[in-house]
């Protein structure tokens, strides 16, 4: 149960955590963009980035096509923006604001994030143009893909601490985090969640050999609002892993908020990194690799952890 | 009191609700454009031939069907995961045998080339 | 008119969501007719500014950046990915030659020669158009229906569900036979000429099945050698060293320059704008023997696997119809040990031998340019005096010319049964590994 009051805490919450996450992000991927580009940067510059895009978007017309599917197209940026801010509803920022009484939180995160594919085949789907539609078909071929070992290495941090609310995960890594008593969890999560925010390496819908695929037909208000929202979600995705492998709002000296945070902004920094030096996959190719490989190896990741909880139980 | 659930629908509705507004919002200071020919769908300079929805052939849809198998294996998964350490052994042997079997699965689509399809 | 309305509103609300806007990074959509080599130097240097982006598709450009001069059959898309900028939008059209008389393509465009501090400029219009000095141009294109409106119920789909009728004019899509013994529908699209992955000017005829290629055809090329401006290739080595000899250390470097800028616009096709920017400044600055840098980038993208991922048994050419035709990085790519260079007396007392790498698909398209790149930047760095060319054959990057011709229509003629069967991406990636060039005309014309 949840109060009225609890919730407009946690609705400030979440606003400030996704505003600031999605200004951050932004300005990370600048700066690791021009770092892996050995190009010089100007720190102002890029710090008034996301504000000086914002206005620019906002004065920017947008774009119709030709019949497109009007209703469907508001709709999805307002989707994945109701995905992301909802998922953050059951990550905990520190030991006070643990988990909003839902107790099954890890699969409530995983049903949200199996949305994302809806939020972009809309967006895909109602321009009524050509590589939208593509863009869009494809990520629901790289979303079947990546959606097993997402839920499969949240299930294995979820044994030892016996229980799917994403806070006892967090309590259950007092002694040690989920990093390295399951070694392959984090890897594959961040792998997935790539995909989840379909972000570098796994950016397959958007991509550039569409001309931009469910982007091409965006401008203005309309593009702001669905890379934010896009965002967003790959910040709802970090958070969500800095709880379960990195032990959350645990750490020495530091507030647990604090420490969140810092643990958030490193999985953010890797991911947004990796987008800059690892080449887009071939969808074929990630399909494969994912039933192939990193499906066995969550399984394996799973039996592991199970093995590992049963053999320090006290039984 | 509201229950969780209702919590985060109010959640999604608000986040959701503030996209559409800012969305009217550019709407307003910029009107979308209205000319035929501002309207054509890009594809690299020449106008399309048909329009783009179509029956679109879901090429990989034998690896759709292989998800729907593993999904269901998920609901078994969440609960197992919560009872595994009250069950001990027999839970991690009964579930290694159902994974065994899905696993088999995944081998025989891979053979049959089920996750390719250029 | 929706451009006046804009101004209207754009026009009662000043102050800091303007300002702001002005102050954005200016996003352009650029598009190439006939580009002299010093405009291609111009728009290398554009994206390595910070604050100027060249997007993929028009719909989120406020400035349409058109260079050279357009042929007839290109005129037509240039107006139309015109108006598909929204606003607010303004041309820019740079020309070698400025007061040379030319069609009105974009009657509103400013106008200027190759000489402008382009970035400069670009940061000028961008400036004065969000802040309303400057208004929004009109589209150019007849406001028209593309066909008669001949629909009924609520979307025009004609008669009963989505394949009923003649919605917005635009048939829907016929139904073909599938390879899997199905009728379904098939997307007939035509793709270019200013797509940005391609090569200018090029365009696909398309029939798709879902993401899957069922047909692949090539439209003529619009480039036509008799057109091209006089002055166009007089700073290519390699179109020099068909009639005189050239420094062996020029010819080199050209080439070395040539795949890095290649592979920069491969890299960002495959995401990797970043390193692909890298790529850009490294060509810029490349001088003989440099090539810890190149050896670098290559580091980089062995230990990402990324060259694998992207290209790893896409586009496998049979080496039958690329033996002995003088496709230069292509046949290498395949295991042909074929180079003009290997015969040339100037390069054999350098101890030339040709890379080879043997997979023949566009992971070794990628590995193969890269080390021809730090190949022809050691061998500049030895060279010394050497000089060669006058033969009337010439080992160019893109393969042989000779006085009568290059290996474009060649390249040009495998892309059809290239393309069968392939999924979009990796049809992309296919077109960019054979680094095709349709400009590339100017050896056809020597003669």
């Amino acid at each position: 149960m949840i109060s009225y009051g609890r919730l407009l805490g946690e609705l400030a919450t979440i606003a400030l955590v996704l505003l600031a996450g999605v200004y951050a992000t932004v300005v990370i991927d600048l700066w690791a963009g021009r770092m892996v580009a050995r190009a010089p940067v100007r720190a102002f510059r890029a710090l008034t980035f996301p504000i000086r895009q914002t206005a620019l978007f906002l004065l920017q017309q947008r774009a119709t096509t030709e019949r497109p599917d009007a209703p469907l197209w508001a709709l999805a940026p307002a989707l994945l923006a109701a995905i992301a801010a909802a998922s953050l509803l059951v990550i905990p920022f520190s030991s006070q604001t643990s988990a909003a009484g839902i107790e099954s939180g890890i699969v409530y995160f995983g049903a949200l994030m199996a949305l994302v594919m809806i939020a972009v085949y809309l967006n895909g789907w109602s321009a009524n143009s050509v590589f939208p539609i593509i863009g869009g078909y494809r990520f629901i071929a790289e979303a079947l893909s990546y959606e097993m070992p997402l839920a499969l290495v949240l299930i294995g941090a979820a044994l030892p601490a016996q229980s799917l609310s994403v806070s006892a995960i967090v309590i259950s890594q007092d002694s040690l985090w989920n990093v390295i008593r399951q070694p392959l969890g984090l890897p594959i999560y961040l792998i997935a969640g790539l995909g989840v925010a379909f972000w570098g390496p796994l950016a397959l819908p958007d991509a550039a050999d569409l001309a931009g695929g469910t982007e091409s037909e965006l401008s203005g208000v309309q593009l702001l609002l669905w890379r934010t929202a896009r965002i967003a979600v790959l910040v709802a995705v970090a958070a969500m892993g800095a709880a379960v492998f990195l032990g959350g709002w645990t750490g020495p000296w530091l507030p647990g908020a604090v420490w969140m945070t810092l643990k958030t902004i490193a999985l953010i920094f890797i991911m947004v990194g990796a987008g800059h030096l690892v080449a887009r996959v071939r969808l074929e190719r990630f399909v494969l690799v994912a039933w192939t490989v990193l499906i066995p190896l969550a399984l394996l990741d799973v039996f592991a952890a199970g093995a590992v909880v049963l053999a320090g139980s006290p039984r | 009191m509201l229950t969780a659930l209702g919590g985060s629908l109010i959640i999604a509705f608000v986040a959701g609700g503030l996209t559409l507004g800012l969305r009217s919002l550019g709407g307003l200071l910029t009107p979308p454009r209205t000319t035929a020919p501002e309207r054509v769908p890009f594809l690299g300079g020449l106008g399309p031939e048909t329009h783009a929805w179509s029956r679109f052939h879901v090429r990989y849809y034998a690896m759709a069907l292989l998800f729907l198998a593993f999904d269901m294996e998920m609901v078994f998964m969440y609960p197992w995961a919560v009872v595994f350490l009250r069950e001990g052994m027999k839970a991690m042997v009964e579930m290694l045998m159902f994974i065994v079997i899905l696993t088999l699965g995944i081998l025989y689509a891979w053979r049959e080339r089920a996750l390719r399809w250029s | 008119m929706a451009g006046a309305r804009v101004e209207v509103v754009l026009g009662q609300r000043p102050g800091i969501l303007k300002r702001l806007a002005a102050m954005a990074p200016v996003r352009v959509f650029a598009i190439s007719g006939s580009e002299s080599a010093e405009i291609e130097t111009l728009i290398a240097d554009l994206e390595l500014e910070q604050e100027i982006v060249l997007t993929d598709s028009p719909r989120s450009a406020n400035v349409l950046l058109a260079m050279g001069e357009f042929p007839g059959s290109m005129q037509e898309s240039a107006r139309r990915i015109h108006d598909q900028l929204c606003g607010p939008r303004r041309t820019l059209w740079l020309r070698q030659n400025v007061s040379a008389p030319s069609e009105a393509i974009f009657p509103k465009a400013i106008r200027e020669d190759t000489h402008c501090d382009l970035a400069l400029l670009l940061r000028k219009i961008h400036r004065d158009l969000l802040t309303g000095v400057e208004p929004s141009e009109e589209p150019i294109l007849p406001d028209e229906e593309p066909a008669l409106w001949r629909g009924v119920g609520p979307y025009g789909q004609g008669g009963t569900g989505m394949t009923g009728g003649v919605p917005y004019g635009r048939p829907m899509p016929e139904t073909a036979p599938d390879r899997d013994g199905l009728a379904l529908d098939q997307l007939s699209v035509r793709v270019g000429p200013f797509f940005r992955p391609f090569p200018s000017g090029l365009t696909l005829a398309l029939k798709l099945q879902g993401d899957v290629i069922q047909e692949a055809a090539v439209a003529e090329n619009p480039f036509d050698a008799k057109k091209l401006n006089p002055d166009f290739e007089s700073g290519d080595p390699f179109i020099r060293a068909l009639s005189e000899p050239v420094p062996v250390v020029e010819m080199e470097m050209a080439r070395a320059r040539h795949h890095l800028h290649w592979l920069c616009n491969a890299l960002q096709v495959h995401g990797l704008g970043a390193l692909g920017l890298r790529t850009r400044a490294i060509a810029r600055s490349l001088s003989p023997g440099m090539i810890a840098p190149i050896a670098q980038l290559r580091k980089i993208l062995r230990y990402s696997r990324s060259v694998s991922l992207v290209g790893a048994g896409v586009g496998v050419i049979q080496p039958d119809k690329i033996r002995d035709r003088g496709l230069g990085p292509v046949a290498r790519a395949a295991g042909l040990r074929e180079d003009l260079r290997m015969t040339d007396p100037a390069y054999q007392e350098l101890g030339f031998e040709p890379v080879v790498h043997a997979e023949n698909d566009v992971r070794s398209r990628l590995w193969q340019r890269l080390d021809e790149a730090m190949q022809s930047v050691t061998l500049a760095a030895r060279s010394g005096n050497a000089t060669s060319g006058g033969g009337g054959r010439v080992e160019g990057p893109r393969g042989v010319i000779t006085l009568d011709g290059n290996s474009l229509p060649l390249l040009l003629g495998l892309l059809p049964d290239l393309l069968y069967g392939l999924e979009w991406g990796d049809a992309v990636a296919t077109v960019v590994s054979l680094d095709l060039d349709l400009r590339d005309v100017r050896s056809q014309r020597v003669s």
